[in-house]
């Protein structure tokens, strides 16, 4: 008797057939498999925005309908781009190692290869051992369920140590943003078993199909990605629609209230805090193969911010702003900060955009927030002819994450 | 008659303010009882013990049959229980349709992964129906509860109320910012609601109590002043003294 | 060596008074023992230098240069000279006199070529000479070149210049006499009590002369002999690995080297024929298993050296014993020096401790500077302001623009502080009125805007200063540091943080409980509708208490970049610690932020002491303790109590 969940949001709809329509439209253009007019690094940055952008979804499901404005989630994002990435790294190092050691007379045992690679991947550290968490880094299978378990885990235990005792509204925020600089000051130091500050590299590397070439390689990915996204905007709509969205949305507002309903508030929070860690680190591992490289600095407290600000810029409580804003705010980034924008000449001076585009991201962000917190989505608001509720300035709940008057709809 | 809440000597203080002072109180199954006191006598502290917002310094909270310490548990395992609360200002989700306010509380399991699973049914459907038009909200159904007058939103909380099917319902001045007829009106209802639920009524209004017509305990400072009817309390000195003695 | 040493010293106590009583003429001397001087003798020449150095300072020039091998024999008249190398020749001086002699070729003299025990006799005689002579400053290079490179010789000179007429001098002279003692003095008995006679001495100098004594090698021998002084017994496993100790056997030559993968690999490779090697194919050999089966089957055809089998190693092993010796060989003087070391370590560890107590102290100032104005902020208003670090950042470039114009430092930083305060009040009320008004009781989005702001703000700095840091050089005063002793010391930089961060304490308590101003951010911030309605402005209010915020965060500025590189992200790396002190102090309450920053840094210098290597590390675990501090205290050190709190 129920209509499925995608014809309950005629969004989800619109925003796969978008998705579905960009990526197919790439693939025509692209170098690898199409008329060439996207070149192999333009793929690569549509792939790995799309990753950007799944894990602004799921920080949407966090902050816009949980309220937990979380500051930690690119800490869950590289560890997935890690994970991954140890087994990229090892596994293609063997490859060329195995190839070296085949030119000797005698053939290598597989001791002699596991010291080679490990010399080969940590001499930069100074070792020539494998630490013990890369025990898995063998198996892509192995380091496929880290990518899920390790980020996961650690959501899970930071969660429930922080919701445990309570722990909300800004000093959550502070808290998780120490949680990201730990684990960025942890893994800069050598002996952190992760290569420290040098990160792992050549990440755009698959092993087994170096005949296949980038070009193509991007492409494959950037589908990957897609499909990804579209995974990840399904579940994440699922989860937020229907009665555990209406609990979720109802702690973000109240969280106290829910509590006298009889809902563990603790236990959603966690639910949806995990799962979130899960999909910005799958999100994270589709995104390093694409970037070719990872270090601690992915790991640094602003860039988690970022997250939030293109959360914040798309329109926060509904996952399409999130997804816009993500891919709107990089993207404008990237042709901003690469020196594409043409220089703004006054006479007295020059703006070079590639000095001044974070001044001008960080003013237009603060007049977002001021004046128009739904963000992009307000458009489609404005389109659809939908009005925020005349509440004289108060805002939906009691509590600090609770929808602004200007965020809601009548 | 076996208590179904029982409330022996309990003690809390802020800042050295003692707001409760060795307290003790019982109510039975299906009893309908109005809780009357100054300001500050402790009325809503009462409340915030038994339903486990505050934790008190001494004292034991009872509940049920099985006599189950409730000071071990969190709000919402309290709530789960059976113990009802509303809240003096009506506290509804305000960006959310009066119907979801209703299904959250209907009564079902209360875990992530049941409500992640939970479907809406044929069933579930009509008793949001029935509940709201109980409460007068049938036509109101799929508009935000943010967009609801005062009073209604008062109703859509007695609706969750009911929705929860609790044991033991706390309801903190309910008379408060109503017209007359809405308080005949809520006086009905919970004299219908104490035929099958636990009603403690806490409030100021001395003529809605009297409308109530049940057993009265009276708070002064933390600590029951007196006990019985209405009629019998008023006659109590020492009540009359708090009260006319404080304006 | 010993007998010589006594003679040495008999000769020396006795010929100060010969010195005095013959005739200072060097030539009469130079005469006396002319052949002495040619042909010398360890045993004999004592007498004779000591002799010439008493004739003064021509004498010392004379056995300078006879020490450096630069006396000579004028071949033309046997006169004794002086030379010094000047282009392919020589200038010559006469040594009796000092009188110039012009310029010879080399082969007009014959050089003296003293050996090395004559020579050490001729420096030892200079150095003591030195010591006693009537020149203070003389004597103290002559006791700084004895202490830096002190050797047997000095100790017995060294004592008999005991007696030195600057008191000072006369303990410097004794405490170096002990120490020589300790290591020099062939009597056990006189080496153990000046040992103890230091008692619990933290010196540097005083652990130096124990640490020779008590290094030790690492030795393995079949028999131990009876007067080895043994420092520890190794047992294999625990205090050395099985392969360390082999290796020490190999090293020795006592035992075959074991075969390593390596070396089996490369002598198979050599010994390939017709695709196999010891009836192994190639193919085979990527296994471990297969090549110890091909490299046995050489061994059985006598084609290559056995190696070492384990049974063997576990002979050779067995055989040995695994010692530390002491190179000190008396065990008294060892047992003695190692519980002296033991005392002194106790007394350094506290001294240690003490040290790090003014490090953490001072980095728990720093905190404290660069917290305050955030909990004046955060904790009175409820407002978070990312954009803090970047007024910090503020006052930094305010200090480094007024040194651009004032060049004397001292005043430059005179007109810093206020003016850094000037610049950063005006920034925050600027920010306060234009974002934070609007965002009340909205902290998320707050701190979202604030750190719009500070993004902004970071790459304006950076395109106006440039990405380089820009040097904020403090005042000469203001260098050096106040040293206890040995271990303990502290920069004045420090300690003028440390009085920088008390000032502000005092002066936010003054501000808070004296002033009107502070009676009613008191107000505001307890009951902002009730001071409302008592004509108390909260509007204006919140205005300059966020400014008073901003304003300390710009003298902190000032204050950090004294000691740090001013960059345009000077602020965030200061922000999150920041915010750390205040939320773990508790926020609302200056002297939960005091007691959070000390937490802090008292927390990460101690942390670093474990780990002295890695202070990465370090704020890692301190950051952890912090996330776990606030599971079981969430509202910090010093909360907020009472109903007021849960709101």
């Amino acid at each position: 008797m129920r209509k499925p969940l995608v014809l309950r949001h005629p969004s989800i709809l619109v925003f796969l057939g978008v998705l579905a329509v960009f990526t197919v439209a790439v693939t025509i253009l692209s170098t690898g498999y199409g008329t060439g007019p996207i070149s192999t690094s333009m793929v690569k940055t549509l792939g790995k925005t799309l990753c950007l952008a799944l894990a602004a979804v799921a920080m949407d499901l966090v902050w816009g309908y949980a309220g937990i404005l979380s500051l930690g989630q690119m800490a869950f994002f590289a560890l997935g781009g890690y994970m991954i990435g140890m087994w990229l790294m090892v596994a293609r190092t063997e490859g060329i190692v195995t190839g070296t050691l085949a030119n000797l007379p005698i053939p290598p045992t597989d001791t002699e290869i596991s010291a080679a690679v490990a010399t080969q991947i940590f001499g930069v550290v100074g070792s020539d051992q494998f630490p013990l968490i890369w025990a898995f880094s063998g198996s892509l299978w192995g380091q496929l369920l880290m990518v899920v378990l390790v980020p996961g885990l650690l959501a899970l235990v930071f969660g429930w140590l922080a919701f445990r005792s309570r722990v909300n509204g800004v000093y959550l925020s502070i808290l998780t943003q120490a949680m990201t600089l730990a684990l960025a000051l942890y893994l800069f130091q050598n002996d952190s078993g992760l290569r420290g500050n040098n990160g792992l590299s050549g990440l755009q590397n698959i092993p087994g199909l170096d005949a296949v070439g980038q070009e193509k390689l991007s492409i494959w990915f950037l589908w990957a990605s897609a499909v990804a996204l579209g995974l990840g905007y399904l579940l994440i709509a699922w989860v937020a629609s229907g009665k555990f969205g209406s609990v979720t949305r109802a702690i973000r507002d109240d969280e106290a209230r829910v509590r006298f309903l009889g809902y563990s508030v603790e236990g959603y929070k966690l639910v949806v805090f995990v799962l979130a860690a899960v999909v910005t680190a799958i999100a994270g591992a589709l995104y390093y193969p694409q970037a070719g490289i990872i270090n601690p600095a992915e790991l640094a407290p602003i860039a988690s911010i970022y997250l939030a600000v293109w959360v914040a810029i798309g329109g926060r409580g509904r996952l399409y702003g999130a997804a816009i804003g993500a891919v709107f705010v990089s993207m404008l980034s990237s042709w901003f900060t690469g020196g594409r924008a043409p220089d703004v000449n006054l006479g007295f001076y020059t703006i070079k955009w590639v000095d001044w585009w974070q001044v001008l991201l960080g003013l237009s962000f603060v007049l977002v927030t001021l004046f128009a917190p739904k963000g992009i989505s307000g458009l489609v608001d404005w389109f659809e002819g939908l009005r925020p509720p005349r509440r004289r300035g108060a805002a939906l709940g009691p509590d600090m994450g609770s929808l602004r008057e200007k965020e809601a709809v009548e | 008659m076996t208590a179904l809440l029982e409330v022996r000597g309990i003690s809390v203080s802020f800042d050295g303010f003692r707001a409760i002072n060795n307290l003790s109180f019982e109510i039975g199954e299906c009893e309908l009882r109005a809780i009357i006191g100054p300001n500050g006598a402790g009325k809503t502290t009462f409340m915030d013990i038994v339903t486990g917002k505050t934790r008190p310094n001494e004292g034991q909270v009872l509940w049920g049959e099985g006599s189950k310490s409730l000071l071990r548990m969190n709000e919402s395992q309290i709530a789960q229980a059976g113990i009802g609360r509303k809240f003096q200002r009506p506290t509804v989700f305000e960006d959310q349709t009066v119907a979801e306010n209703l299904t959250m509380a209907l009564s079902a399991p209360r875990g992530p992964f049941s409500v992640l699973r939970w479907r809406p049914s044929a069933d579930s459907a009509a008793r949001v129906a029935e509940l709201a038009a109980e409460v007068g909200l049938a036509e109101h159904l799929s508009r935000k509860s943010g967009e609801l007058s005062h009073g209604q939103k008062q109703w859509l909380e007695i609706g969750m109320l009911l929705a929860q099917d609790p044991r033991l319902l706390l309801v903190d001045e309910p008379a408060a910012g109503m017209t007359l007829a809405e308080r005949e009106q809520t006086t009905t209802l919970l004299r219908r609601l104490s035929e099958k639920h636990a009603v403690v009524v806490v409030e100021h209004d001395m003529d809605f109590v009297r409308r109530l017509d049940c057993k009265v305990t009276v708070l002064h400072e933390g600590s029951v002043l007196a006990e019985g009817s209405l009629d019998h309390v008023t006659a109590n000195p020492e009540v009359i003294e708090v009260y006319l003695g404080r304006g | 060596m010993r007998l010589f040493l006594l003679a040495l010293a008999f000769v020396a106590l006795a010929l100060p008074f010969a010195a005095q009583a013959q005739s200072p003429d060097l030539g009469a001397v130079i005469a006396q023992h002319r052949d002495q001087i040619e042909k010398p003798s360890r045993q004999s020449v004592g007498p004779v230098i000591e002799a010439i150095a008493a004739s003064g300072p021509l004498g010392a020039a004379l056995l300078q240069a006879w020490g450096d091998r630069l006396l000579a024999i004028r071949k033309s008249d046997g006169l004794l000279v002086i030379t010094a190398p000047d282009g392919d020749g020589l200038t010559l001086t006469d040594a009796a006199t000092g009188a110039g002699l012009g310029a010879a070729a080399e082969g007009d003299v014959t050089l003296l070529r003293p050996n090395s025990g004559v020579r050490g006799v001729i420096s030892a005689a200079l150095a003591g000479n030195a010591l006693s002579d009537p020149d203070p400053k003389r004597r103290i290079e002559a006791l700084d070149s004895l202490s830096r490179r002190a050797d047997a010789s000095q100790l017995a000179l060294l004592r008999q210049a005991l007696d030195d007429p600057d008191p000072a001098l006369a303990a410097r002279k004794a405490r170096l006499e002990r120490l020589l003692t300790i290591q020099y003095d062939p009597d056990p008995a006189a080496r153990i009590t000046a040992i103890e006679s230091f008692g619990g001495d933290s010196g540097l100098d005083f652990r130096a002369s124990l640490n020779p004594i008590l290094t030790t090698r690492r030795v393995a021998l079949e028999q131990v002999p009876a007067d080895a002084n043994i420092a520890r017994k190794l047992s294999l496993g625990s205090d050395l690995s099985r392969d360390e100790a082999y290796a020490m056997l190999v090293a020795d030559g006592t035992a075959p080297a074991r075969l390593t993968s390596d070396a089996m690999r490369a002598t198979l490779a050599q010994h390939i024929a017709d695709g196999m090697v010891g009836g192994v194919s190639l193919a085979q050999l990527g296994d471990q298993a297969a090549r110890d089966r091909a490299y046995t089957a050489l061994e059985t055809q006598g084609i290559v050296q056995p190696a070492a089998s384990e049974a063997e190693v576990d002979a050779a092993l067995s055989r040995y014993n695994f010692l530390d010796l002491y190179a000190e060989p008396d065990a008294d003087v060892t047992t003695s020096a190692r519980a002296a070391l033991r005392g002194t370590e106790t007394r350094i560890g506290l001294m240690q401790a003490a040290d790090l107590s003014l490090d953490a102290l001072s980095l728990a100032s720093i905190y404290f500077l660069a917290a305050i104005g955030l909990a004046v902020t955060f904790g009175v208003m409820g407002v978070i302001n990312m954009a803090h670090g970047e007024f910090i950042m503020m006052g930094a470039y305010t200090g480094y623009v007024v040194q651009q114009f004032i060049t004397d430092k001292t005043v430059s930083l005179i007109v810093a502080l206020p003016l850094a305060f000037v610049v950063t009040f005006a920034a925050g009320v600027a920010l306060e009125r234009l974002v934070i008004r609007h965002l009340y009781k909205r902290p998320l989005e707050t701190l979202l805007a604030t750190f719009g702001v500070s993004i902004a703000l970071q790459q304006l700095a950076k395109n106006i200063f440039g990405t380089q840091a820009r040097p904020l050089t403090s005042p000469a005063w203001l260098d050096g540091a106040l040293t206890f002793n040995d271990v303990v010391s502290i920069s004045y930089i420090r300690i003028a943080i440390f009085v920088l961060a008390m000032v502000f304490l005092g002066l936010y308590l003054f501000i808070m409980n004296r002033t009107r101003l502070g009676l009613e951010v008191r107000a505001v911030t307890q009951n902002p509708g009730m001071a409302a309605s008592m004509g108390i402005s909260p509007d204006r209010i919140n205005m300059l208490t966020f400014g008073l915020g901003s304003g300390i965060a710009g003298i902190a500025g000032v204050a950090i970049g004294l000691f740090a590189k001013v960059t345009s992200e000077l602020g965030s790396d200061y922000i999150v610690q920041s915010f750390m002190t205040v939320v773990v102090g508790g926020v609302g309450n200056i002297w939960g932020t005091l007691a959070g920053a000390a937490l802090i840094g008292f927390l990460q210098k101690g942390i670093e002491w474990f780990n002295p290597a890695n202070t990465l590390a370090a704020q890692t675990y301190m950051i952890l303790f912090i996330i776990i501090f606030i599971q079981f205290r969430p509202r910090g050190i010093i909360a907020a109590k009472g109903r007021a709190a849960g709101a």
